[in-house]
Protein backbone atom coordinates (compact mmCIF):
# COMPACT_ATOMS: atom_id res chain seq x y z
CA UNK A 1 0.00 0.00 0.00
CA UNK A 2 2.75 2.03 0.87
CA UNK A 3 4.79 1.24 -1.97
CA UNK A 4 2.06 2.04 -4.66
CA UNK A 5 1.35 6.05 -3.00
CA UNK A 6 5.33 6.03 -3.16
CA UNK A 7 4.95 5.24 -6.91
CA UNK A 8 2.06 7.46 -7.82
CA UNK A 9 4.32 10.38 -5.85
CA UNK A 10 6.63 9.74 -8.38
CA UNK A 11 4.04 9.55 -11.44
CA UNK A 12 2.73 12.54 -10.09
CA UNK A 13 5.94 14.47 -10.03
CA UNK A 14 7.27 13.20 -13.47
CA UNK A 15 3.69 14.47 -14.86
CA UNK A 16 4.04 18.08 -13.53
CA UNK A 17 7.45 18.35 -14.88
CA UNK A 18 6.20 17.07 -18.38
CA UNK A 19 3.46 19.70 -18.31
CA UNK A 20 5.90 22.46 -17.32
CA UNK A 21 8.48 22.03 -19.79
CA UNK A 22 5.52 21.54 -22.98
CA UNK A 23 4.06 24.46 -21.51
CA UNK A 24 7.91 26.55 -22.35
CA UNK A 25 8.52 25.34 -25.32
CA UNK A 26 5.17 25.99 -26.68
CA UNK A 27 5.75 29.62 -25.74
CA UNK A 28 9.28 29.68 -27.47
CA UNK A 29 7.01 28.17 -30.66
CA UNK A 30 5.06 31.62 -30.61
CA UNK A 31 8.51 33.63 -30.16
CA UNK A 32 9.64 31.49 -33.33
CA UNK A 33 6.78 32.21 -35.32
CA UNK A 34 7.56 36.27 -34.81
CA UNK A 35 10.59 36.14 -36.63
CA UNK A 36 9.31 37.82 -39.38
CA UNK A 37 7.95 41.02 -37.69
CA UNK A 38 9.96 44.12 -38.82
CA UNK A 39 8.80 46.94 -37.00
CA UNK A 40 9.75 50.99 -37.49
CA UNK A 41 8.38 54.28 -36.28
CA UNK A 42 9.31 57.66 -37.59
CA UNK A 43 8.58 60.82 -36.08
CA UNK A 44 7.45 63.81 -37.24
CA UNK A 45 8.49 67.53 -36.95
CA UNK A 46 5.94 70.30 -37.42
CA UNK A 47 6.11 73.71 -38.31
CA UNK A 48 4.69 77.01 -39.45
CA UNK A 49 5.92 79.04 -42.77
CA UNK A 50 3.38 82.05 -43.60
CA UNK A 51 4.12 83.44 -46.58
CA UNK A 52 3.52 87.15 -47.28
CA UNK A 53 4.31 89.29 -50.23
CA UNK A 54 7.71 89.19 -49.59
CA UNK A 55 7.68 85.64 -51.41
CA UNK A 56 4.97 85.90 -53.51
CA UNK A 57 5.26 86.48 -57.09
CA UNK A 58 1.90 87.16 -58.67
CA UNK A 59 0.66 88.62 -62.56
CA UNK A 60 -2.10 88.60 -64.69
CA UNK A 61 -2.24 88.10 -68.54
CA UNK A 62 -4.14 89.79 -70.82
CA UNK A 63 -6.00 88.16 -73.85
CA UNK A 64 -6.47 91.41 -75.56
CA UNK A 65 -2.78 92.43 -75.23
CA UNK A 66 -1.55 88.61 -75.56
CA UNK A 67 2.50 90.26 -75.41
CA UNK A 68 1.68 92.19 -72.37
CA UNK A 69 3.82 91.75 -69.28
CA UNK A 70 3.21 94.50 -67.06
CA UNK A 71 0.17 92.37 -64.78
CA UNK A 72 3.86 91.59 -62.79
CA UNK A 73 4.32 94.75 -61.76
CA UNK A 74 1.34 95.88 -61.44
CA UNK A 75 -0.51 96.82 -58.00
CA UNK A 76 -3.77 94.79 -58.73
CA UNK A 77 -4.17 91.72 -60.48
CA UNK A 78 -7.14 91.79 -63.19
CA UNK A 79 -10.05 88.73 -63.50
CA UNK A 80 -11.99 89.29 -66.65
CA UNK A 81 -14.48 86.83 -67.91
CA UNK A 82 -15.37 88.61 -71.01
CA UNK A 83 -15.08 86.57 -74.34
CA UNK A 84 -12.43 87.23 -76.30
CA UNK A 85 -10.62 89.74 -73.72
CA UNK A 86 -10.24 86.87 -71.21
CA UNK A 87 -7.64 87.91 -68.52
CA UNK A 88 -6.41 85.33 -65.68
CA UNK A 89 -4.33 85.96 -62.39
CA UNK A 90 -1.71 83.81 -61.27
CA UNK A 91 0.29 83.90 -57.93
CA UNK A 92 2.45 81.79 -56.16
CA UNK A 93 5.26 81.94 -53.06
CA UNK A 94 8.56 80.81 -53.09
CA UNK A 95 8.92 78.15 -50.61
CA UNK A 96 12.37 77.36 -50.10
CA UNK A 97 13.35 79.71 -47.19
CA UNK A 98 10.75 76.79 -45.94
CA UNK A 99 13.46 74.22 -46.21
CA UNK A 100 11.15 71.64 -46.63
CA UNK A 101 12.27 68.32 -47.74
CA UNK A 102 10.20 66.55 -50.72
CA UNK A 103 9.10 63.74 -47.71
CA UNK A 104 7.41 66.77 -46.35
CA UNK A 105 3.77 67.62 -46.59
CA UNK A 106 1.51 70.18 -45.29
CA UNK A 107 -0.88 69.70 -42.48
CA UNK A 108 -2.72 72.91 -43.66
CA UNK A 109 -2.40 76.08 -46.12
CA UNK A 110 -4.84 78.74 -47.02
CA UNK A 111 -4.18 81.27 -49.18
CA UNK A 112 -5.45 85.28 -48.85
CA UNK A 113 -6.31 87.51 -51.52
CA UNK A 114 -7.80 90.86 -50.96
CA UNK A 115 -11.21 91.74 -53.76
CA UNK A 116 -10.49 95.56 -54.39
CA UNK A 117 -12.81 95.42 -57.11
CA UNK A 118 -16.37 93.13 -57.11
CA UNK A 119 -18.55 91.25 -59.71
CA UNK A 120 -20.46 88.60 -59.44
CA UNK A 121 -18.43 85.81 -60.51
CA UNK A 122 -17.23 82.63 -59.35
CA UNK A 123 -13.51 82.76 -58.83
CA UNK A 124 -11.90 79.20 -59.81
CA UNK A 125 -8.00 78.25 -58.69
CA UNK A 126 -6.69 76.27 -60.77
CA UNK A 127 -3.03 74.86 -59.96
CA UNK A 128 -0.34 74.92 -62.08
CA UNK A 129 2.44 71.96 -62.35
CA UNK A 130 5.14 74.29 -64.26
CA UNK A 131 7.49 77.08 -63.75
CA UNK A 132 6.27 80.89 -64.84
CA UNK A 133 7.52 84.03 -63.95
CA UNK A 134 5.94 87.26 -62.76
CA UNK A 135 8.32 89.46 -65.12
CA UNK A 136 7.58 87.43 -68.10
CA UNK A 137 4.42 85.42 -68.76
CA UNK A 138 2.03 86.69 -71.30
CA UNK A 139 -1.24 85.59 -72.88
CA UNK A 140 0.55 83.58 -75.66
CA UNK A 141 2.68 81.65 -72.83
CA UNK A 142 -0.21 80.08 -71.26
CA UNK A 143 0.01 77.15 -73.94
CA UNK A 144 3.46 76.50 -72.84
CA UNK A 145 2.58 76.17 -68.95
CA UNK A 146 0.78 72.96 -67.51
CA UNK A 147 -2.25 73.86 -65.55
CA UNK A 148 -4.68 71.24 -63.63
CA UNK A 149 -7.95 71.02 -65.12
CA UNK A 150 -9.65 70.82 -62.03
CA UNK A 151 -9.99 73.50 -59.56
CA UNK A 152 -8.83 73.52 -55.90
CA UNK A 153 -11.23 75.52 -54.56
CA UNK A 154 -13.65 78.88 -55.30
CA UNK A 155 -14.52 81.61 -53.90
CA UNK A 156 -17.06 84.58 -54.38
CA UNK A 157 -15.92 87.75 -56.13
CA UNK A 158 -19.48 89.44 -55.31
CA UNK A 159 -17.96 91.49 -52.45
CA UNK A 160 -14.74 93.25 -52.17
CA UNK A 161 -12.77 92.48 -48.89
CA UNK A 162 -10.58 89.46 -47.66
CA UNK A 163 -11.12 85.70 -49.16
CA UNK A 164 -8.99 83.26 -48.18
CA UNK A 165 -9.79 79.72 -49.42
CA UNK A 166 -7.97 76.28 -48.37
CA UNK A 167 -5.06 74.83 -50.60
CA UNK A 168 -3.18 72.13 -48.65
CA UNK A 169 -3.68 69.37 -51.35
CA UNK A 170 -1.93 71.68 -53.95
CA UNK A 171 0.70 73.00 -51.21
CA UNK A 172 1.10 69.38 -49.99
CA UNK A 173 1.58 67.89 -53.15
CA UNK A 174 4.06 71.17 -54.22
CA UNK A 175 5.96 70.22 -51.07
CA UNK A 176 6.63 66.53 -52.49
CA UNK A 177 7.42 67.75 -56.22
CA UNK A 178 10.12 69.85 -54.45
CA UNK A 179 8.71 73.63 -55.56
CA UNK A 180 5.24 75.25 -55.65
CA UNK A 181 4.03 77.14 -58.82
CA UNK A 182 0.61 78.36 -57.44
CA UNK A 183 -2.77 78.86 -58.83
CA UNK A 184 -4.66 80.25 -61.82
CA UNK A 185 -7.17 82.34 -61.21
CA UNK A 186 -9.91 82.65 -63.40
CA UNK A 187 -13.78 83.66 -63.03
CA UNK A 188 -15.97 80.08 -64.22
CA UNK A 189 -19.21 81.77 -63.49
CA UNK A 190 -20.24 85.37 -63.92
CA UNK A 191 -19.99 88.20 -66.62
CA UNK A 192 -18.10 90.85 -64.25
CA UNK A 193 -14.81 92.34 -63.77
CA UNK A 194 -13.03 91.28 -60.33
CA UNK A 195 -9.63 93.05 -59.24
CA UNK A 196 -7.42 91.94 -56.39
CA UNK A 197 -4.84 93.36 -54.70
CA UNK A 198 -1.43 92.33 -55.80
CA UNK A 199 2.26 91.73 -54.13
CA UNK A 200 2.85 95.33 -54.89
CA UNK A 201 -0.41 96.71 -53.67
CA UNK A 202 0.47 100.19 -51.62
CA UNK A 203 -1.70 98.64 -49.17
CA UNK A 204 0.43 95.63 -47.35
CA UNK A 205 -2.23 94.28 -45.52
CA UNK A 206 -4.47 93.60 -48.66
CA UNK A 207 -1.38 91.75 -50.48
CA UNK A 208 -1.64 88.11 -50.89
CA UNK A 209 -0.44 85.93 -48.35
CA UNK A 210 -0.65 82.37 -47.44
CA UNK A 211 -0.75 80.40 -44.01
CA UNK A 212 1.17 77.00 -43.99
CA UNK A 213 1.87 74.31 -41.06
CA UNK A 214 3.77 71.60 -42.45
CA UNK A 215 5.55 68.63 -40.92
CA UNK A 216 8.50 66.92 -41.89
CA UNK B 1 11.95 5.41 1.01
CA UNK B 2 9.50 8.39 0.79
CA UNK B 3 12.53 10.44 0.98
CA UNK B 4 14.09 9.29 -1.57
CA UNK B 5 11.56 8.82 -3.90
CA UNK B 6 10.38 13.03 -2.70
CA UNK B 7 14.14 13.58 -3.87
CA UNK B 8 13.55 11.77 -6.92
CA UNK B 9 10.65 13.42 -8.16
CA UNK B 10 11.95 17.04 -7.49
CA UNK B 11 14.81 16.44 -9.03
CA UNK B 12 12.73 14.88 -12.10
CA UNK B 13 11.06 18.16 -11.93
CA UNK B 14 13.92 20.21 -12.27
CA UNK B 15 15.58 18.48 -15.34
CA UNK B 16 12.87 18.58 -17.02
CA UNK B 17 12.34 22.46 -16.69
CA UNK B 18 15.28 23.37 -17.19
CA UNK B 19 15.38 21.72 -20.28
CA UNK B 20 12.33 23.44 -21.78
CA UNK B 21 13.71 26.67 -20.56
CA UNK B 22 17.03 26.27 -22.39
CA UNK B 23 15.34 25.08 -25.50
CA UNK B 24 13.45 28.65 -25.01
CA UNK B 25 16.12 30.76 -24.57
CA UNK B 26 17.87 29.06 -27.20
CA UNK B 27 14.70 29.81 -29.62
CA UNK B 28 14.69 33.29 -28.39
CA UNK B 29 18.38 33.91 -29.25
CA UNK B 30 17.54 32.84 -33.19
CA UNK B 31 14.45 34.75 -32.85
CA UNK B 32 16.43 37.95 -32.50
CA UNK B 33 19.27 37.58 -35.12
CA UNK B 34 15.96 36.70 -37.49
CA UNK B 35 14.40 40.43 -36.71
CA UNK B 36 17.74 42.04 -37.27
CA UNK B 37 17.89 40.95 -40.83
CA UNK B 38 19.53 37.74 -41.21
CA UNK B 39 19.49 35.64 -44.72
CA UNK B 40 16.78 33.71 -43.24
CA UNK B 41 13.99 36.47 -43.63
CA UNK B 42 15.19 36.46 -47.50
CA UNK B 43 16.48 39.93 -47.68
CA UNK B 44 13.06 41.51 -46.74
CA UNK B 45 15.20 43.74 -43.81
CA UNK B 46 16.09 47.73 -43.98
CA UNK B 47 17.66 49.64 -41.14
CA UNK B 48 14.29 51.88 -41.58
CA UNK B 49 11.62 52.33 -43.72
CA UNK B 50 10.46 56.13 -44.72
CA UNK B 51 6.67 57.16 -44.70
CA UNK B 52 4.89 60.45 -46.36
CA UNK B 53 1.41 60.96 -46.16
CA UNK B 54 -0.73 62.98 -49.07
CA UNK B 55 -3.76 64.87 -47.26
CA UNK B 56 -6.87 66.27 -49.18
CA UNK B 57 -7.61 70.12 -49.16
CA UNK B 58 -9.60 69.92 -45.82
CA UNK B 59 -5.74 68.30 -44.40
CA UNK B 60 -7.20 64.85 -43.72
CA UNK B 61 -4.60 62.43 -44.57
CA UNK B 62 -5.99 60.40 -47.54
CA UNK B 63 -2.99 58.00 -48.05
CA UNK B 64 0.49 56.87 -46.65
CA UNK B 65 3.22 56.20 -48.97
CA UNK B 66 6.25 53.61 -47.68
CA UNK B 67 9.36 54.49 -49.42
CA UNK B 68 11.98 52.36 -50.69
CA UNK B 69 10.53 49.31 -49.07
CA UNK B 70 12.79 46.12 -50.10
CA UNK B 71 11.59 44.03 -53.15
CA UNK B 72 12.12 40.99 -51.05
CA UNK B 73 9.00 42.02 -48.85
CA UNK B 74 6.63 41.22 -51.76
CA UNK B 75 4.19 39.59 -50.41
CA UNK B 76 4.65 40.76 -46.87
CA UNK B 77 2.01 42.62 -45.15
CA UNK B 78 2.57 46.33 -44.56
CA UNK B 79 0.77 47.73 -41.46
CA UNK B 80 0.71 51.56 -40.56
CA UNK B 81 -0.48 53.35 -37.70
CA UNK B 82 -0.91 56.71 -37.84
CA UNK B 83 -0.15 57.69 -33.94
CA UNK B 84 -0.51 61.21 -32.07
CA UNK B 85 1.74 62.84 -29.54
CA UNK B 86 0.90 60.75 -26.92
CA UNK B 87 1.29 57.73 -29.48
CA UNK B 88 -2.55 56.81 -29.78
CA UNK B 89 -3.70 55.35 -32.82
CA UNK B 90 -5.59 57.91 -35.10
CA UNK B 91 -5.88 54.98 -37.87
CA UNK B 92 -4.48 52.10 -39.14
CA UNK B 93 -3.91 50.37 -42.32
CA UNK B 94 -2.54 47.56 -43.95
CA UNK B 95 -2.11 45.97 -47.54
CA UNK B 96 -0.32 43.07 -49.34
CA UNK B 97 2.81 44.45 -50.84
CA UNK B 98 2.89 44.00 -54.48
CA UNK B 99 5.68 42.82 -57.02
CA UNK B 100 8.44 45.64 -58.24
CA UNK B 101 11.73 45.91 -59.15
CA UNK B 102 14.36 48.07 -56.94
CA UNK B 103 12.78 49.83 -53.99
CA UNK B 104 8.92 49.75 -53.98
CA UNK B 105 6.91 52.14 -52.88
CA UNK B 106 3.53 51.08 -51.24
CA UNK B 107 0.66 53.10 -50.76
CA UNK B 108 -1.54 52.21 -47.60
CA UNK B 109 -5.26 53.91 -47.70
CA UNK B 110 -8.40 53.39 -45.58
CA UNK B 111 -7.84 55.24 -42.47
CA UNK B 112 -10.68 56.65 -42.33
CA UNK B 113 -11.01 60.48 -41.18
CA UNK B 114 -7.54 61.29 -39.78
CA UNK B 115 -6.33 65.47 -39.59
CA UNK B 116 -2.48 65.55 -40.85
CA UNK B 117 -2.43 67.94 -38.24
CA UNK B 118 -2.52 65.57 -35.42
CA UNK B 119 -0.29 62.80 -36.81
CA UNK B 120 3.02 62.90 -35.17
CA UNK B 121 4.70 59.76 -35.81
CA UNK B 122 4.29 56.58 -37.89
CA UNK B 123 4.41 53.02 -36.63
CA UNK B 124 5.25 50.73 -39.46
CA UNK B 125 5.24 46.83 -39.81
CA UNK B 126 6.29 43.95 -41.96
CA UNK B 127 4.87 40.65 -41.53
CA UNK B 128 5.06 37.55 -43.36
Amino acid sequence: MRRRRTLLRLALAVGVAIVASTGVAYAASLGLASKQLHVWSQTLTKGTCDQTSTTAADTYVQQANPNSVTGGTATTLRIVPTAGSQEYSFITFDLSGCSLPTTGGADSAALSVFVTTAGNDTISLFPVYSSWSESTLNWNGLGGLTIGSTATTTFSGATTGAKTVPVTADVDAAIKAGTLWGWELRATTGTANVVLASSENGTAARRPSMTLSYEK
Amino acid sequence: MKRLTRIIGIALSAAFLSVGVASAASLGLTSGKLGAGSAAVSGCTSSSLTATRNVDNNGNVTQVNVLSVPQACAGQTLAVTLENSAHASLGAGSTVVGACTGGCTVNVTGFGTVAAANLTSYALSLTG
